[in-house]
């Protein structure tokens, strides 16, 4: 398993969450996938590509159909497609290898570039993960049973965890209230997130790299770390998802919608491949 | 004001020893910025080991096996590097698990390398080995042969 890679440009995103029934994220993954093969870029799909854990399979079988094509084109390229396994398709552990243009790795640390890049999904630095994990899949799993009742009770019910998980933070911190916890915090912080991801991107950040990137959250955002590393965040497709862009050492974060409509950010340093153009062209 | 940073770093201009051969310190290092090569002294000629670039580790065999430094280690350009203490590798490995799976892949791809070295200098013994003792059995025949014509050439 190699998990160190180079590549010249690379498109991230994460938490696509094919297969779950409360979204349907697959036209704009489609219109995703038909970007990065136009534009060159290789894809790293940062952890909960799919959602084993809380699948619907005819969902899962119909969204895996229609990509399918889509990913097999990457084969035509001299492209790669990354998966970092996630929380939500950990199973994914059992494959970590590469299958042929698929690589599955648990992290990526990608060498682009003058510069270092660490991709990873970030669930091992969520407290609640590591300290709690029966009661993580526990909560998981009503998920899955809150989803099969109805989408707006899969709402109520992550709400209701929302609430425990900040009761929990309440005790946790010494009786302190969600303001005043956000008061102790340095003044650039993803809005919402907790510590503990940061004081993750911290601890990856300060062994020598120049970016950083998780999911997990779905809290889309960027900060500077104190190492002087970018941290970003590219959030969850059940909302807006967004993406880090990266070309010849240079990064651009924005929305997919954003990526997809305005076009490549970076278009000089797309190398030309008529051969792969044409197919996407004649399939589209 | 929370701070979020834990790590200890330590910086050094370029051609400054971090740690001598011999020496009975335990850190161990990551590289976040800058290079670092490790020198071994032999028979008087300096031996590079290997030239180690950002976010690679060194100094763990002193931590992990309580040994003195096996070689010296020097800073190519200014270098940066964030320090652990035996007292808090295990905190550090709880803190961000990855770390403990990267210095196990990097101390895996030193046992290959040296594999590979070991390898070659045992084969390219044994067929120095071969090499001479042929050249022996055939010095050896034809010595033979030299001091015997006369029977050679009777009937």
């Amino acid at each position: 398993m190699n998990t160190t890679v180079t590549e010249d440009r690379l498109l991230v995103v994460s938490d696509i969450h094919l297969g779950n029934r409360l979204h349907r994220p697959r036209r704009s993954f489609m219109d995703f996938l038909h970007f990065a093969i136009e534009n060159n870029y290789s894809i790293c799909i940062n952890g909960d590509g799919v959602d084993i854990q809380q699948m619907a399979l005819s969902q899962l079988t119909g969204d895996l159909a229609a990509c399918t094509p889509l990913f097999l084109k990457f084969g035509a390229t001299d492209r790669k497609i990354y998966h970092t396994v996630g929380n939500h398709d950990i199973v994914l552990e059992h494959f970590l290898s590469d299958i042929g243009r698929l690589t599955v790795v648990p992290f990526l640390n990608v060498h682009c570039g003058d510069k270092r890049i660490r991709i990873e999904h970030g669930h091992m630095y969520d407290g609640m993960f590591l300290k709690f994990p029966r009661t993580y899949s526990v909560f998981t799993f009503i998920g899955l049973l809150a989803i099969s009742v109805s989408p707006a009770f899969y709402d109520r019910v992550h709400d209701l965890n929302l609430a425990i998980i900040g009761f929990a933070e309440f005790l946790l911190s010494g009786f302190k209230t969600k303001a005043q916890r956000n008061k102790d915090r340095p003044g650039e912080v993803i809005e919402g997130e907790r510590d503990c991801f940061r004081q993750g991107a911290e601890e990856v950040g300060a062994r020598g790299f120049d970016t950083v990137i998780f999911g997990h959250t779905h809290l889309a955002g960027t900060v500077r770390l104190s190492s002087g590393a970018r941290y970003y965040n590219t959030g969850g497709w059940f909302s807006k998802p967004h993406c880090v862009a990266i070309s010849n050492g240079q990064e651009w974060f924005g929305s997919v919608e954003e990526l997809t409509q305005n076009g490549d950010p970076f278009p000089a340093a797309a190398p030309k491949d008529d051969h792969t153009h044409s197919e996407v062209q004649q399939s589209a | 004001m929370k701070k979020f940073s834990h790590h200890e770093t330590q910086s050094f201009a370029d051609g400054d020893i971090i740690v001598r051969e011999g020496e009975e310190t335990r850190e161990m290092f990551v590289i976040q910025r800058g290079a670092v090569e490790i020198v071994k002294q032999v028979g008087g000629h300096e031996v590079r080991l290997a030239l180690l670039s950002r976010g690679a580790f060194f100094g763990e065999m002193s931590l992990l096996e309580g040994l003195p430094r096996s070689a010296d280690a020097r800073a190519c350009g200014a270098t940066t590097l964030v320090v652990f203490r035996p007292g808090s590798l295990l905190l550090q490995i709880r803190r961000d698990p990855t770390f403990a799976f990267e210095l196990l892949q990097q101390m895996s791809r030193r046992v290959r390398e040296l594999n590979d070295k070991l390898v070659f200098r045992v084969a390219g013994a044994e067929f120095g080995n071969r090499l001479a003792r042929s050249s022996f059995m055939m010095t050896a025949a034809s010595e033979y042969a030299a001091s015997r014509p006369d029977e050679e050439t009777e009937p």
